[in-house]
C-alpha cells in the first residue's frame, strides 16, 4: 500500500466527549455534510458497493450522495460522501473493510499554495472549535502513492503552522486528529497513475477499525479449513453486502469449511450451512499434532455461536419443507465452478437396488454452473424475507463474460456485481441481488420457461482456464499477460 | 442439529406427499448455551411450525411448550420465551436419525451433521 502514517495507533478519541462539538460545528444543516471517504487501494471495484450497502444497513431510508474523486479518475480512494452526521460516518468506519476513514476537508489544492489558501477561506465556525486550546491533537502527515520520509514529513508539519493551532499536542489518543494527505503518485507503483498530484488537509472523523478481524480470523491460523474456504477479508466483505447483523438467519448453502458462516456468526448472525460433500461439511481432518478437526471446531477455538445447523444436502433437491418461505434475511455463497472444485448433484438411477441405506454411498452427477445458479436463486427468492440479499460468487473469465449472462429472478433484483480480477485469463464477480417481491411459483415458472435451458459460457471455464499454449520453437509460448492494464491490481488484491 | 433446524426440514424423496415432520430418534443429545435474544423469536414464530417444533421439543427433553401461543406470550411471558428459546436453540441432536414419517426412511445424524442426501433410487 501506498499510505504511510506517521504516528500509526491513535485513533478513538472519545466519541462522546467531542458529540456536542461536532454538533456545534455541524451547524443546523439537515442536507447532510460532505466528507472525503478515503479508500484502500484494495478490490477497487468492491468499494462504492460495500459502503453503499452499509449506508442502507445503518439506515434504509438515509439520503446521501456520491461526488467523484477530483480529475475524475474512479479508482482513485479520494472519493467525496455526503452523509447525515458525523456519527453516521463513525457508524460507517466501524463495519467498512474496504474504507480507510471519513475525513472533513477544510482544504484541497493542486499546490501549496492553493491548499493554503482553501484552508484559510473554510468557515472560522468550522474550524475554531477543533483549534481550541483545551483540545489535544495530533497531526498525522499521510503520503498515497509514495512513501514520506520523516524529515520532509517535519518539513510538512512545519508548513502548516500558518493554521491557527492553539491545542496542545498529544501522540496517543488525542482528542482530534488532523490528517495531512498528499496524492503523490508514482505510475509503476501499480497505482492508478491518473490520481492527481494533490495535498489534502483533513479532520479526521472516523477511521474504520473492522479491519482488525482479518487477523482475528486469519486463515493461516484457523484449526480446520481447506483449499476453497473464503478469504477472511472477502467473507467480511461479502456480509457487509449481505447486511448481515444481529439476530439474522444467514445461509450458505455450498458450506465447505464454513469461512463464510464464521464471518457471519462474528457479526451476531444464527447460521446455517449446507453442503453436499459430507467429508469437508461433517468428518473434517487430522491437524498435524493429531487432533481431529471439523467445522465446529473452529466455532469452538472462536468462541462463536455454534451454527443452527450444518446440513448434508443438495441444492438440486432442496431439503427445506414445501411451504417454507420468508425465513432467511441472507444467503451468502461462494458456488462450485468446476476450476478447483466442480459441482456434483444427487444422480437418480430409479433400478439401483440397494442393500442397506445407512451405509450406502449416494451416485452423484455433474452440476453445471447455469443450472446450479437457477438453483440458487429460486431457492434464495423463495427462502429470503422482502428485502433480504443473496450474495454470491460468478466466476467470469473476461473473455466469455458478458453482463446478460448473470442469472435473474423475478423476485430479485440486481444490487451490485463487482469484479476480482484472479489472474490474467479468470475473475470472478461479487452479485448482490435483493429481494423486491413476494415469491410467486407461477411467476419463476413463466419466467425459466422463456429462459430456456440454463446454460452458461462460463461452464466451459475449466477448458478455458486449462488452454494449452502454443508450443513455439519447441517451447510453450508466456502465458498472455497484457489485460487492460488490470495485472497490476493483484499486487494489491 | 438445532430445533430450528429441524423445524424447516423434510423427506424429500421421490413421490412421497407426507414427510413433514421428522421423527426424531435420539441417540445422543446435547445442551448448550445460545444467546438469549426475545426479538429474534419474536420475528421467527410466525416463520415455523408450532406443533413440530412443540412435538421435537418434547423428544429432545424440553417439554414445557404450550400448544397454543398468543401474542401476548410472545411479547412479555418471561418463561415462555425462555422455553421457546431453550428448545429452538440450546438443544442439539448430536447422534441419531431423522425418520421420514411416511416411509420409516432413516436419515442419519452423526457428529450432528444430518445426511439428507438422497439415493439414486429416491431421487
Amino acid at each position: 500500500m501506498g499510505a504511510t502514517d506517521t504516528h500509526l495507533g491513535a485513533t478513538g478519541c472519545a466519541d462522546t466527549q467531542l458529540a456536542d462539538r461536532a454538533a456545534s460545528s455541524e451547524g443546523a444543516s439537515t442536507s447532510g455534510r460532505e466528507y472525503l471517504a478515503y479508500f484502500l487501494h484494495r478490490h477497487l471495484d468492491f468499494r462504492l458497493p460495500e459502503l453503499e450497502s452499509l449506508i442502507e444497513y445503518e439506515d434504509k431510508n438515509a439520503s446521501f450522495s456520491w461526488r467523484k474523486p477530483f480529475g475524475g479518475c474512479i479508482y482513485s480512494p479520494f472519493w467525496y460522501l455526503t452523509l447525515p452526521s458525523d456519527g453516521f460516518a463513525r457508524q460507517l468506519c466501524s463495519r467498512s473493510m474496504l474504507l480507510k476513514g471519513c475525513f472533513e476537508v477544510w482544504g484541497e489544492g493542486a499546490t501549496w499554495e492553493e491548499l493554503q489558501h482553501a484552508v484559510n477561506a473554510y468557515p472560522e465556525h468550522q474550524k475554531l472549535p477543533w483549534l481550541a486550546s483545551d483540545m489535544t491533537m495530533k497531526v498525522i502527515v499521510d503520503g498515497w502513492g509514495r512513501v514520506i520520509q520523516q524529515p520532509e514529513q517535519l518539513q510538512y508539519l512545519k508548513k502548516l503552522e500558518f493554521i491557527p493551532f492553539k491545542n496542545p499536542v498529544k501522540l496517543a489518543a488525542p482528542q482530534v486528529t488532523f490528517r495531512l494527505i498528499v496524492s503523490n503518485c508514482y505510475s509503476d507503483h501499480g497505482m492508478p497513475a491518473e490520481v492527481p498530484k494533490r495535498f489534502y488537509f483533513t479532520r479526521q472523523v472516523s477511521l474504520c477499525s473492522h479491519r482488525d478481524v482479518i487477523a482475528q480470523y486469519g486463515l493461516p491460523q484457523r484449526v480446520y479449513l481447506g483449499p476453497t474456504s473464503m478469504d477472511t477479508e472477502m467473507a467480511f466483505i461479502m456480509c457487509n453486502q449481505a447486511k448481515v447483523r444481529k439476530g439474522h438467519l444467514v445461509f450458505d448453502p455450498f458450506a465447505g469449511t464454513g469461512s463464510i458462516l464464521i464471518a457471519a456468526a462474528h457479526l451476531g448472525a444464527h447460521t446455517l450451512g449446507s453442503d453436499i460433500d459430507i467429508r469437508v461439511l461433517r468428518d473434517g481432518k487430522t491437524a498435524s499434532d493429531g487432533q481431529a478437526v471439523d467445522n465446529w471446531s473452529n466455532f469452538e477455538v472462536y468462541k462463536l455461536q455454534r451454527p443452527v445447523g450444518l446440513i448434508r444436502a443438495d441444492v438440486h433437491r432442496s431439503p427445506f419443507r414445501s411451504n417454507l418461505e420468508e425465513v432467511l434475511d441472507a444467503v451468502v455463497c461462494d458456488p462450485p465452478y468446476g476450476v478447483r472444485a466442480g459441482g456434483r448433484k444427487s444422480q437418480s438411477i430409479p433400478e439401483r437396488q440397494i442393500r442397506d441405506r445407512e451405509k450406502h454411498i449416494s451416485a452423484t452427477a455433474p452440476y453445471f454452473l447455469g443450472e446450479c445458479l437457477r438453483d440458487l436463486l429460486h431457492m434464495s427468492a423463495k427462502l429470503l424475507r422482502l428485502g433480504g440479499r443473496l450474495v454470491y460468487f460468478l466466476p467470469a473469465a473476461p473473455e466469455v463474460y458478458r453482463e446478460e449472462e448473470v442469472p435473474q429472478h423475478p423476485a430479485l433484483q440486481l444490487v451490485a456485481n463487482s469484479e476480482q480480477v484472479l489472474s490474467t485469463k479468470f475473475s470472478r464477480r461479487l452479485i448482490t441481488m435483493e429481494k423486491v417481491k413476494p415469491y410467486s411459483a407461477s411467476d419463476a415458472e413463466a419466467y425459466h420457461e422463456e429462459q430456456g435451458d440454463p446454460r452458461m459460457a462460463i461452464d466451459m471455464l475449466p477448458s478455458l482456464i486449462y488452454e494449452p499454449r502454443p508450443i513455439i520453437n519447441g517451447r510453450k509460448a508466456p502465458p498472455n499477460r497484457a489485460l487492460n492494464g488490470h495485472t497490476n491490481r493483484s499486487k494489491f488484491c | 442439529m438445532k430445533l430450528l433446524t429441524h423445524n424447516m426440514l423434510s423427506c424429500h424423496i421421490k413421490g412421497v406427499k407426507n414427510g413433514y415432520p421428522f421423527k426424531i430418534d435420539p441417540v445422543k443429545i446435547e445442551e448448550m448455551d445460545a444467546d438469549y435474544d426475545p426479538d429474534f423469536l419474536r420475528h421467527i414464530y410466525p416463520r415455523l411450525e408450532w406443533p413440530a417444533l412443540r412435538e421435537a421439543a418434547q423428544v429432545m427433553g424440553e417439554p414445557n411448550l404450550p400448544e397454543e401461543v398468543t401474542e401476548s406470550m410472545l411479547q412479555n411471558d418471561e418463561e415462555f420465551l425462555r422455553h421457546f428459546h431453550h428448545a429452538l436453540l440450546e438443544l442439539i441432536l448430536e447422534e441419531g436419525a431423522l425418520v421420514c414419517p411416511e416411509t420409516g426412511r432413516r436419515f442419519p445424524v452423526h457428529k450432528g451433521v444430518p445426511n439428507l442426501l438422497l439415493h439414486e433410487d429416491e431421487v
